[in-house]
């Protein structure tokens, strides 16, 4: 798929919930290939000393537009957050891999933990479309920071939500709610697709062992090129035909999570 | 776009017939294959691949890169498929276009070098050698070599009767004096000289109090360094008689010029890639731009033309 390198103007940036923002950009040539969990890699305002791109999952595409939830973390999305309808956007893009909607799949669970969310909403219409039974966890820390619920129903989904202290939803981790789902649908097993912290997704992935199902999980990570050269990005993966090396650590190797991800099976991660 | 293909940017550059001086760095731009939809690698001066060792490395653990004002961190570590997965995988796909490929070649110990030079120098498809003695992310190895003038010699030395291929040597700029390795590069038998490398440099983050890498320290690059590395070249365009190729920090064609000005025969795009992955295009265009407008036939006759 050919990736491209756009010069794009700003259509809004508007706070949706604490700390976290909603971009929309005109991008046709990026809305028309997207796919459900890649990515853009962004440059905005070279004057301020910042140097590298920030990477963004694609939100949702809308005709030639795309969009990016996003939190605010640190200096380069302090500064975005700060950006205006007008303001230019230099957008790389698409990029990485995808998440895979197997034919047979007539069952879907879609967690998501903070802004992780925003890694799984196009993944969510695509498995609406094909008309696969989807539930959807989605957990914050608080009422707060809660994401895309209002753009969850629109399209007819009701989420489950979980906040760390209780606020709105069940009160603790959304990786309990996935426990009590799982203990619902003993007759048939899901596939678990999941984006959030990393903790999070390590107790995700090691659910999902326990219980013999298939997990798809978005990895998120700093990134210098986002082309797959600079090698920063990468996570530590299982080797193909597993194996322990001579002092019993698994054997693994380093894959780029803008290039071999970011979506990786749960199981092949080395979680640390 | 176009690109200019004028007879002014032309240049020999040890050996290496180059159709314009703008090169990749090695780290920065893979093996080519990653940036076909940005770069028209016809269009370019010279590839210089990812480092290459013997075997193939694993590199670091995360977290290896971090941004620094006007600048980046890293520690990779050299994860390279090795040589043989090189000349298998990647090499094929260079081969496909007209571009001098430039394989740059790292080691733990000099027999590493030598193993693999010698299997490149076997090989159909290679232009040069860039031999890294200045890696600063590795235990041993790497930049041990480059900040020693008698270790420089030896392994250049060594590595000249391993191949008849042009040889350019990777300066480290992490020593008191650079002109020292330069001259003992030089004299060993080196065909021109690579400079710089990252500067070994660290950031803490003050509420873990870790430092942003993995492995503590890391190499700088970015427009942070090009002072540096203009100093550097200048210097050592004025100690010894072999050609430069001026890296550090090259975000444009006037800091391309600068380089060319201050003694380099050759320029080399590293951290740019990263930011414009089209940007080596845009170099190319306005070296040929300043050469039109300054009325100067080759490039050859900017090369070292610092008024002082």
């Amino acid at each position: 798929m050919k990736k491209h390198n756009l010069k794009t103007t700003i259509l809004s940036n508007r706070q949706v919930a604490e700390d976290h923002y909603l971009l929309y950009c005109d991008c046709p040539e990026v809305a028309i290939s997207a796919q459900p969990g890649q990515f853009i890699h962004v440059l905005f305002d070279q004057g301020s000393g910042l140097l590298l791109r920030r990477p963004f999952t694609i939100y949702s595409v809308e005709g030639t537009q795309i969009s990016m939830l996003y939190q605010v973390v640190g200096e380069g999305t302090s500064i975005l957050s700060r950006m205006c309808a007008g303001d230019s956007l230099q957008v790389l893009g698409p990029l990485g891999n995808s998440f895979t909607i197997d034919e047979s799949l007539d069952l879907a669970v879609v967690l998501g933990g903070g802004a992780g969310i925003a890694s799984l909403m196009l993944l969510i219409s695509a498995l609406q479309k094909r008309k696969i039974r989807t539930d959807v966890l989605v957990g914050a820390m608080n009422q707060a920071r809660l994401l895309s619920i209002a753009d969850l129903q629109k399209i007819g989904i009701q989420p489950q939500i979980a906040t760390d202290n209780g606020s709105t939803g069940h009160h603790g981790f959304v990786t309990e709610l996935l426990l009590t789902t799982l203990a619902q649908q003993k007759a048939q097993l899901p596939t678990v697709f999941t984006c959030g912290p990393y903790g999070m997704l390590k107790a995700v992935t090691e659910i999902c062992q326990q219980f013999n199902m298939p997990c798809q999980v978005a990895m998120e990570n700093r990134m210098g090129c986002a082309l797959g050269v600079c090698l920063g990005c990468v996570c530590k993966v299982r080797l193909e035909g597993g194996g322990q090396d001579q002092s019993g650590d698994l054997l693994f190797e380093y894959q780029r999570v803008c290039t071999e991800g970011p979506v990786f099976l749960g199981q092949q991660i080395i979680w640390d | 776009m176009t690109l200019p293909t004028s007879e002014r940017l032309h240049l020999n550059l040890a050996g290496i017939q180059m159709r314009n001086p703008v090169m990749t760095a090695s780290g920065t731009f893979g093996y080519g294959s990653e940036y076909a939809d940005f770069v028209d690698l016809n269009k370019l001066g010279a590839v210089v691949v990812k480092g290459i060792t013997s075997v193939p490395w694993p590199g670091n653990p995360m977290q290896r890169i971090a941004e620094t004002p006007s600048g980046m961190l890293n520690a990779i570590g050299l994860q390279n498929v090795g040589v043989d997965g090189f000349i298998e995988q990647k090499l094929p796909y260079l081969c496909d276009y007209d571009v001098p490929v430039i394989a740059n070649v790292c080691g733990k110990q000099e027999a590493e070098y030598i193993e693999v030079v010698d299997k490149l120098s076997a090989t159909n498809g290679i232009a040069g050698i860039e031999l890294n003695v200045s890696c600063p992310n590795l235990n041993c190895g790497g930049m041990s070599f480059g900040v020693d003038p008698q270790l420089t010699f030896q392994l250049v030395a060594r590595v000249r009767k391993a191949t008849s291929l042009p040889i350019l040597v990777k300066l480290s700029p992490n020593v008191t004096d650079i002109t020292e390795i330069a001259v003992a590069a030089a004299d060993a038998g080196a065909d021109a000289l690579s400079m710089i490398n990252t500067l070994l440099g660290m950031g803490i983050d003050i509420k873990t109090r870790r430092s942003l890498l993995a492995n503590v320290t890391g190499g700088l690059s970015g427009p942070a360094i090009k002072p540096v590395a203009l100093r550097m070249v200048w210097q050592v365009y004025n100690t010894v008689e072999i050609p430069i190729v001026g890296m550090g920090g090259i975000m444009n064609g006037n800091d391309a010029l600068e380089f060319i000005i201050a003694g380099a025969s050759a320029v080399a795009v590293g951290t740019a890639n990263f930011i414009n992955p089209g940007v080596s295009m845009e170099i190319i265009q306005g070296i040929d731009a300043y050469l039109a407008d300054q009325q100067i036939r080759s490039i050859s006759d900017l090369v070292g033309s610092l008024e002082t």
